[in-house]
């Protein structure tokens, strides 16, 4: 699981460089994220602009990330494609995460 | 709309595909359907939904149905005929809860940010996306689902 960050003005900008993020690899994808964030001091911003396909699992492992991350460095998403957001819209969970248009948007802020 | 279902396995399904079940050959197995979907006969569907629904409904398959298991089979069957795909999924495992299909209720998001559920979201993505979902249990030990996905 091919995961970077980057410290972009406030935010910490975790990038997936993989193309899936299914039940397969939902576990080392939270493994990883707890690796990227240990450090993080306010908001983390998971760019997805190279994820095409997520499944309910892949959803329930960035929910994770999420939680495990607590309320002080809230989880924001960028780059979600087509499909990816219908996962979001139809599990409501668009309205449990901020959404940025781009990446360029999440960092402007 | 059910009798005119296509029948499984009719001889060439459109996309016929084979799997054992585990979670690397349902990635594996999407993958191969997303391949056969840019094939030109079919590159002007829209594969994006009916991946969605074919990821829940396997990994539902793997997780419950084949839990615990290594001889797990899966076959899928896909046919596309007037803008819509019919598929047809078998397995050789359990049978489903009570004999019937879940029922898809999404989980409830009225709560603390840090109880969200991480699950639970599966057969709510199924039965958003997928009309006239059927079910049947056969004497011979398979599950078969089937249902059609609007393209």
């Amino acid at each position: 699981m091919n995961l970077s960050s980057k410290a972009e003005g406030d935010a910490l900008v975790v990038s997936v460089h993989e193309t899936r993020i299914d039940a397969s690899v939902a576990i080392q994808f939270k493994d990883r994220m707890r690796e990227e964030t240990d450090t993080a001091d306010g908001r983390v911003v998971l760019n997805l602009s190279e994820v095409d396909f997520i499944d309910s699992s892949g959803l329930g492992a960035i929910v994770a990330a999420m939680k495990q991350l607590g309320g002080k460095n809230p989880l924001e998403l960028a780059g979600l494609n087509e499909n990816v957001d219908k996962v979001f819209r139809l599990t409501r969970m668009d309205t449990v995460f901020r959404i940025h248009n781009s990446l360029d948007d999440a960092i402007v802020i | 709309m059910l009798g005119t279902h296509p029948r499984l396995i009719k001889p060439k399904a459109d996309i016929h595909i084979e799997l054992k079940g585990t979670p690397t050959e349902v990635r594996n197995a999407l993958e191969t359907l997303r391949h056969k979907l840019t094939a030109q006969e079919f590159a002007a569907c829209n594969a994006g939904v009916l991946e969605i629904v074919l990821a829940e409904v396997l990994n539902n398959v793997v997780e419950h149905a084949l839990a615990g298991r290594n001889d797990g089979q899966i076959v899928i069957a896909c046919n596309y005929a007037d803008q819509c795909w019919f598929v047809e999924v078998r397995d050789n495992g359990a049978e489903m809860p009570d004999n019937q299909l879940p029922d898809g209720v999404m989980p409830d998001l009225d709560r603390d940010l840090l109880d969200m559920p991480e699950g639970g979201f599966g057969w709510g993505l199924v039965r958003s996306l997928a009309q006239d979902i059927g079910y049947n249990r056969h004497a011979t030990g398979h599950n078969e689902l089937s249902f059609r996905v609007p393209d």
